[in-house]
């Protein structure tokens, strides 16, 4: 009886290694919510998202990231990380430059949030955003920090935040 | 060696120094899987230690036990050998000529070891020896030359060696939890090597399921026939 339970165990903690070498889990919370996500019982804190989403809508980026990161602690849910990267193009957006560092965080937070996604698509019904899949906001941030001729043309004064 | 000890405790071990093995502590928490390298050296080190008899590995797995004893042996060797590749990635910096350096001299040591140690004390001493010293190396003195809050003097030398390198020369700094998470998984690892079944240990593990009787682990040497001497 003990063989089977000492192997069992085995098994057990040396799968839990691997996938925390996979995941990486920077804090416990991450880790205690990768693990509920991986049995399909992660939740985010609907309130704390509300509270977010307001802040968003405000154009108040930073408190909008707080409450996001609140509500998503294990930073698991595609959707709350995909506004996080939507706010860090919208506050990093410029008429005449963007922020390249706000920018990159932006293009890290929504490779992440694709890779949350199921099957890496990821789309949002939010008539406020000008952008509505994950896609079409990777690309706009990865414009943004790309350096090329096109930066030179004047008529990219006249477009606006998406 | 009790079945206890097989099945549970060891396995323990030499997994939480895999776990801990690969954590490194800064600005953020990194789980760093082993190099190629600390694969190769962590099988110079289980051959050193079955060469030493410090693991007697037909003690874990034989022709005479059960399946689910053979697994169970199985696991502790597979454990082992993780653990081994996980405590030299912990104590071999990361990237640059120090990984050169460190890998190099590891090497050097493993194949010396494998070389001339022959019995199970002497070599868990040079082992002791061997990862507290490089402990000292990594943990004490790189650390306190790259820490962030190092005096003016220190990142003078630190710039200068670096200079002279070309660049060669670069190592990341850890927060302190890392060097006592490292000093305490060198002592599990410690621990785990003594605690393994060595060949020094009376084969009281062969024992039959059941009837506790001793059983052969292996059929007995043939007597030499007169024509086998000639």
């Amino acid at each position: 009886m003990l063989r089977p339970l000492g192997l069992a165990f085995a098994c057990a903690y040396a799968a839990l290694i691997v996938w925390l070498y996979a995941a990486q889990p920077q804090n416990v919370a991450e880790m205690t919510g990768g693990l509920a996500a991986g049995v399909g019982a992660y939740r985010i804190n609907q309130q704390a998202f509300e509270d977010g989403l307001a802040f968003f809508r405000k154009d108040q980026f930073e408190e909008a990231r707080a409450a996001f990161a609140r509500a998503d602690s294990a930073r698991r849910d595609a959707r709350t990380q995909f506004y996080i990267a939507y706010s860090y193009y919208r506050q990093g957006w410029g008429r005449f430059y963007n922020d390249d560092e706000l920018f990159k965080k932006g293009l890290e937070t929504v490779d992440l949030a694709i890779a949350l996604a199921p099957e890496g698509r990821l789309v949002v019904d939010d008539s406020n955003l000008g952008m509505k899949t994950a896609d079409e906001l990777r690309a706009e941030l990865q414009r943004g920090i790309t350096r090329d001729a096109s930066d030179l043309n004047p008529l990219r004064l006249l477009e606006g935040r998406k | 060696m009790t079945v206890v000890r097989e099945a549970f405790v060891l396995p323990a071990i030499f997994l939480t120094v895999v776990l801990l093995g690969g954590l490194r502590i800064a600005e953020d928490v990194r789980l760093v899987a082993p190099s190629l390298m600390a694969l190769v050296q962590a099988m110079l080190l289980v051959g050193c230690l079955m060469r030493a008899r410090a693991i007697a590995p037909e003690q874990l797995m034989n022709a005479g036990r059960p399946a689910l004893e053979n697994c169970s042996g199985l696991v502790v060797l597979l454990a082992l050998f993780a653990a081994c590749a996980q405590v030299f990635n912990l104590l071999t910096p990361e990237s640059g000529l120090l990984f050169l350096l460190f890998s190099v001299f590891f090497l050097v040591q493993l194949l010396t070891t494998l070389a001339a140690v022959r019995d199970r004390v002497p070599l868990l001493q040079a082992l002791v020896i061997l990862l507290g010293s490089v402990f000292l190396i990594r943990f004490v003195a790189l650390e306190a030359l790259y820490s962030p809050e190092a005096g003016t003097l220190k990142r003078l030398l630190t710039a200068v060696m670096e200079g002279v390198t070309l660049g060669g020369l670069e190592y990341r700094a850890h927060a302190p939890a890392t060097g006592y998470l490292a000093f305490l998984t060198l002592a599990l690892f410690v621990v785990g090597l003594v605690l393994l079944p060595s060949g020094e240990e009376p084969r009281a593990l062969a024992l039959e399921s059941g009837t506790g009787q001793p059983r052969p682990l292996a059929a007995p040497p043939r007597q030499l026939e007169e024509a086998d001497r000639d």
